[in-house]
């Protein structure tokens, strides 16, 4: 990436520019169109960016705001290529990759776990649903942020005591908040609807500008559905983006430390108390985040979504990506997206019946089973074994 | 300097020290000497807050240490490099000095410069892991990350420990040169009395908890008695 010419910044103007010019010319046309544009957009951006001289000196910021950006437009282009249905499981596996990376930076650096991220984004998925009850008009961005600082502070407030607790007793403090979770919201059914939970007023599309820029042909944004797999991707790769940041900060490096010898942080002034504490509030703010935006998706919040299952499952989803790392969270955001289809294919082609007991059970099969191999074979997880093959192939 | 005054700490019902009392000058190394299980290293993690004393105080250049936290002994320029080194194998040499860095003020580069002059060898690797070092490398990078905060006592835990005898000799010397340079108040922890007792001006010697000796490093070293019976010094 280094060795990029200046002509590599006029290539990248110039592609940028086509790019404009062919979204423009074909606005009140296809989908195609559009994403051929992106297409070239990025290429546009990504060359632009290569050449920039922060990115030339490996400046670290610029590096991971490249990688963020092109990530986010391949994924973005891939919605461009799939039907509405794959929509939403492209926008639900996006979300689930924020949860991910937050529980990969609890347990990965600072050697916490949390049995209790299922219930973090239950935070954020009703306080969506509760806040769209009463202010329907409030803009999409707002209802994130709020929904964030939701779980961050639940996250605070269920940290606190989790500084005093290690190993399986601060895993037994947050199995109890995921259990409790269901129960808690039947305490205040009065707001979340109880066990039927919320309906959200209205679906979120895309403004009305950014529509009729792109012209009705645009298919990608008239739909809810591809619209929302958009905002997820995009929200995504910001959440990306700080992660990184924040895994190679001082902070990141400071969690290592406690996570391999904590006497040894102690000693070089990290705070253990405050370091656990930052390392719950971030892991259950994205947990919250991921969370709001499945209720945007689902349209709607059921309290059975976000049971004590739906936290093992991101406990397992971050092992068999690869923990502490941001490729695996990442990666396991993409199986969690293809699996409903998958276990749908499977159900259908060993010929189970959809209602029986082993095809509603099967997703748990599956999970557990990959989760098993994963710790035999892969301990690093998926990131890993593709870190350790990609050795191979550069070391022969 | 530090004041260590009527020092006592228990473990459970299990006491590691009893009213232990001595005095580590400024500019001078003091070593602490006994056997395995003497209250050695209890005595390096009472100093900088790992553990609470029962009874007793320890004071840094007449402040108070004792009851304060780790974190803020660190930042009062104690350095307490533990047993078994803290570094991390898979960062690299130049993270885990910035690590260090995290407590103080300044320029980076300049703090790195600066340790890199002083060991040389952790400027050639410094974007190694520091898993790829040598034990000797370790400790060096381990003592590094301690002084690029600048501390004004310098705690060593073994520093020795699983060294070849050659890399201790230089080790030692290193930190005689660097003691006496700085200003620092070194407290070294040493099984091995005698490369210990080759560059330290006092001595404390401890039995399970108690001091027994606590004096010139010359005296201790000719004293027939502490070899023989404390420090297994023999002929």
């Amino acid at each position: 990436m280094a060795r990029v010419t200046r002509s590599g910044r006029s290539v990248g103007l110039i592609l940028t520019a086509v790019a404009v010019a062919i979204v423009v010319a074909f606005s009140s046309s296809t989908r195609l169109a559009l994403a051929l544009g992106l297409a070239v957009a990025v290429l546009g951006v990504g060359a632009t960016l290569v050449s920039l001289p922060a990115v030339r000196r490996g400046h670290p910021v610029a590096t991971r705001a490249l990688i963020s950006v092109v990530v986010v437009d391949l994924a973005i282009l891939l919605t461009f290529r799939v039907s509405a249905t794959s929509d939403s499981n492209v926008a639900i596996g996006a979300a689930m990759s924020i949860v991910l990376l937050g529980l990969s930076f609890l347990t990965g650096s600072s050697g916490q776990i949390s049995l209790g991220n299922g219930a973090f984004m239950g935070v954020g998925a009703f306080t969506v649903g509760i806040w769209a009850d009463h202010h329907a008009t409030t803009p999409l961005l707002a209802v994130l942020v709020l929904a964030t600082l939701a779980g961050a502070l639940v996250g605070l407030v269920l940290g606190l005591p989790a500084t005093r607790l290690r190993g399986p007793y601060l895993a037994g403090m947050t199995l109890a908040f995921a259990v409790a979770f269901g129960a808690i919201l039947n305490v205040f059914s009065s707001w979340t609807g109880g066990d039927s939970g919320l309906q959200l007023p209205s679906a979120v599309v895309a403004p009305h500008w950014l529509a009729s820029f792109f012209g009705p042909g645009a298919s990608a944004l008239a739909t809810s559905s591809a619209w929302l797999a958009d905002i997820s991707i995009l929200v995504t790769g910001v959440a990306l983006f700080l992660m990184a940041n924040l895994f190679a900060s001082r902070t990141g490096r400071a969690m290592r430390l406690v996570r391999d010898n904590d006497t040894a942080a102690e000693l070089v002034g990290v705070s253990l108390p405050r370091a656990r504490v930052i390392a719950f509030t971030v892991s259950a703010a994205y947990a919250a985040l991921g969370g709001a935006l499945w209720t945007l998706v689902n349209n709607s919040v059921s309290p059975s979504t976000y049971g004590f299952v739906l936290s093992i499952t991101i406990l397992s989803l971050v092992v068999i990506g690869g923990i502490g790392t941001i490729p695996g969270a990442i990666i396991g955001g993409i199986i969690y997206a293809f699996s409903a289809g998958a276990i749908s294919w499977l159900t259908a082609h060993l010929g189970l019946n959809p209602q029986g007991n082993v095809a509603s059970q099967l997703d748990g099969i599956i999970f557990g089973g990959l989760l098993v191999l994963t710790i035999v074979f892969a301990p690093m997880g998926i990131a890993g074994l593709v870190r350790r093959g990609w050795r191979r192939v550069r070391h022969g | 300097m530090i004041v260590v005054d009527g020092l006592s700490v228990s473990y459970g019902a299990v006491r590691a020290l009893q009213s232990v009392s001595f005095e580590a000058p400024s500019g001078e190394i003091t070593a602490v000497l006994g056997a395995n299980g003497a209250g050695k290293t209890t005595l390096l993690r009472a100093i900088s807050g790992l553990v609470s004393p029962l009874a007793g105080t320890v004071s840094k250049d007449g402040d108070v240490l004792t009851g304060r936290r780790t974190e803020d002994i660190v930042r009062l320029g104690v350095a307490h490099v533990p047993e078994g080194r803290g570094v991390i194998a898979e960062f690299t040499v130049e993270e885990n000095l910035r690590l260090g860095f995290m407590i103080a003020r300044g320029s980076l580069a300049d703090a790195l410069a600066e340790q890199y002059a002083i060991f040389p060898v952790l400027g050639e690797r410094r974007r190694q892991a520091a898993a790829t070092l040598s034990g000797g490398e370790r400790q060096m990078l381990a003592m590094a990350r301690a002084l690029i905060a600048r501390p004004s006592v310098l705690l060593l835990d073994e520093p020795s420990l699983g060294l070849a005898p050659l890399v201790t000799a230089q080790l030692m010397q290193q930190i005689r040169e660097l003691c006496a340079r700085e200003n620092l108040t070194v407290v070294l922890v040493e099984q091995n009395a005698t490369s210990a007792l080759r560059i330290a001006q006092r001595a404390v010697v401890l039995r399970v908890g108690v001091v027994v000796a606590n004096d010139t490093a010359a005296v201790v070293r000719d004293d027939e008695n502490l070899r023989q019976y404390y420090l297994g010094m023999v002929e």
